[in-house]
């Protein structure tokens, strides 16, 4: 891992573009996430942020601009080195995608994948450090009493904690979260942001978090991005943003 | 003109002409009616035949009873025998299927270039029946179970092969995303984020088609292949109805209860 200073962008998106047939999702967007840094994206339905995710972490082919994760330029990337480049990406689903018949503490685990040796998976057989990684992360989401809970029988909520729990756990050097807060009450939401926020600074590790509250964004990010209908029309510290930004974002 | 409540008016939206309901209703008809048409014309379909062969059948029934239950020994260690050629025959289809739908599996295959080849390799062997399959092993190997048990594996294997992969296409995709953005390679996904939401069903699947086996290894004797259909065939040769019905008798028992006890065991798994 090369060490990264606060200056380095860490995420640095270049004129991205993505269509489906002819629709353009995504037109020129451009911005960078710096190492420590919390960046939101605000964005109404449909505006192009599961989108966006997924171009970044190539579960979409995008179109036309450059990805650059850290060292990692995204787009031309193909096989193993794209495995490595995905080994350094938490990603936090909008629909969590956790392993229905497993456990939280299973779930979690998903997010040690990449460094467990292969056979030690297949008969699940997880090192103690990772299992107490594992743990660690569901204790900081406020999960540890339902770690060997069936996760198809959580809560919504619980289910984006557990989704949550397993994305720290993997201590990936970038957290992208896709509406990590969409069905939790606004306590839950502003800790699971905070914890975000907290690691973003003990680590170093670039978070893109995509929100649909405002007032969550001005709070809990350095930098606010404004999508819509796929295009950037704002790029702001959080301090700065303002009600006319808010209204241009959402407007319909 | 009626509206919407906002006083505005929403036409339909288009559809091409084939959609609309009557068009679709006559043509949907007339495509059953030929079908039946074609169908009755090929198969000689002859009430008159069955008329007069009906007295010859009676005739038969009356022979059959009492069963002759004087062979009952060896015809249960003969339906022993299928029931085992079907468990032998089944795990060698999910030996070969295994493998096979990976690559079959369009969410999970690691070569596009193998995936329609396995598709073809896979519908060959479960469009030959075990049948057909047992036939040459019994002119390749020799008569007895075995024979029986190696047609019944290649079939099974595609017909296996065929459901496991189709199982798989059906799962959500978002948990093998998850785990593959986690840099994890593609055994460790297969294992860790698809088997053990689909294990049960990949089970039922298989116990389904071992049903299926027990039964269809009840006519491969008749090919010389084993089984409790060597039996029947002797019988149906020397006209000895009396030990056809235990044979029949047998067969019912045997298929019910396998039926049963596979229904139930697929009942807990879901
Ligand atoms: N696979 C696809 N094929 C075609 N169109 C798609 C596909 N995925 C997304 N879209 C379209 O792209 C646009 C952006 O969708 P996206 O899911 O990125 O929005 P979003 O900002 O995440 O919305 P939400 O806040 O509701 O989650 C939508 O108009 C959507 O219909
Ligand atoms: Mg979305």
């Amino acid at each position: 891992m090369t060490a990264l200073s606060a200056a380095d962008p860490a995420i640095r998106i270049v004129g991205l573009s993505k269509r489906f047939g002819d629709r353009i999702v995504l037109d020129d967007v451009s911005f960078e996430v710096a190492a420590g840094e919390v960046v939101a994206i605000l964005g109404a339905s449909g505006a192009g942020k599961t989108t966006l995710f997924r171009c970044v972490t190539r579960l979409a082919q995008s179109d036309g601009g450059q990805i650059f994760l850290g060292e990692h330029a995204i787009r031309n990337l193909g096989g193993r080195q794209l495995s490595i480049a995905r080994g350094e990406i938490g990603l936090i689903f909008q629909q969590f995608n956790l392993i229905r018949r497993l456990s939280a503490l299973d779930n979690v685990l998903v997010g040690r994948l990449g460094e467990v040796p292969t056979w030690r998976v297949m008969l699940r057989r997880f090192p103690q450090r990772d299992r107490q990684l594992a743990l660690a992360a569901l204790d900081r989401v406020g999960m540890l009493p339902y770690a060997l809970q069936r996760a198809d029988i959580l809560s919504g909520g619980q289910q984006q904690r557990v989704a949550i729990a397993r994305a720290l756990a993997q201590q990936s050097r970038f957290v992208l979260a896709d509406e990590p807060v969409a069905s939790l009450d606004p306590q839950s939401a502003k800790s699971i942001l905070s914890i975000l926020r907290d690691i973003a600074r003990e680590r170093m590790i670039a978070v893109l978090v995509s929100l649909h509250q405002v007032e969550f964004a001005i709070q809990f990010a350095d930098r606010v991005i404004g999508l819509r209908a796929g295009r950037m029309i704002a790029d702001r510290p959080a301090a700065a943003f303002a009600e006319a930004d808010h209204r241009m974002i959402f407007a319909t | 003109m009626r509206t919407g409540d906002a006083g505005v008016f929403y036409p339909d939206p288009a559809r091409s002409w084939i959609a609309v309901a009557p068009v679709r209703f006559v043509a949907t008809l007339l495509l059953v009616l030929l079908v039946y048409g074609f169908s009755i014309y090929f198969v000689d379909f002859d009430l008159g035949r069955l008329w007069s062969g009906l007295p010859k059948l009676a005739h038969w029934a009356a022979k059959a009873w009492p069963p002759d239950a004087r062979e009952l020994g060896v015809l249960i260690e003969r339906a022993i025998e299928t029931v085992a050629m079907a468990v032998v025959g089944t795990t060698i289809g999910v030996i070969i299927a295994a493998p096979c739908c990976i690559l079959a599996a369009r969410n999970i295959t690691p070569s596009r270039l193998l995936y329609t080849p396995m598709r073809w390799f896979l519908n060959t062997l479960r469009g030959i029946d075990s049948f057909i399959f047992a036939l040459l092993f019994v002119a390749a190997v020799g008569l007895g179970p075995f024979a029986g048990v190696l047609g019944i594996g290649l079939h099974s294997a595609g017909t296996i092969a065929k459901l496991w992969s189709e199982a798989i296409e059906a799962v959500e995709p978002g948990p093998l995303e998850a785990a593959a953005l986690t840099g994890a390679n593609r055994l460790k996904v297969i294992s860790y984020a698809l088997l053990p939401d689909i294990l049960p069903n990949l089970t039922s699947i298989t116990l389904y088609v071992w049903e299926f086996n027990v039964r269809s290894s009840t006519v491969l004797g008749v090919v010389g292949a084993g089984g409790i259909g060597q039996e029947l065939k002797n019988s149906v040769d020397l006209l000895d109805f009396a030990r056809l019905f235990t044979i029949i008798l047998i067969i019912l028992a045997m298929v019910t209860a396998i039926d049963q006890f596979s229904a139930w065991l697929r009942r807990r798994l879901v």
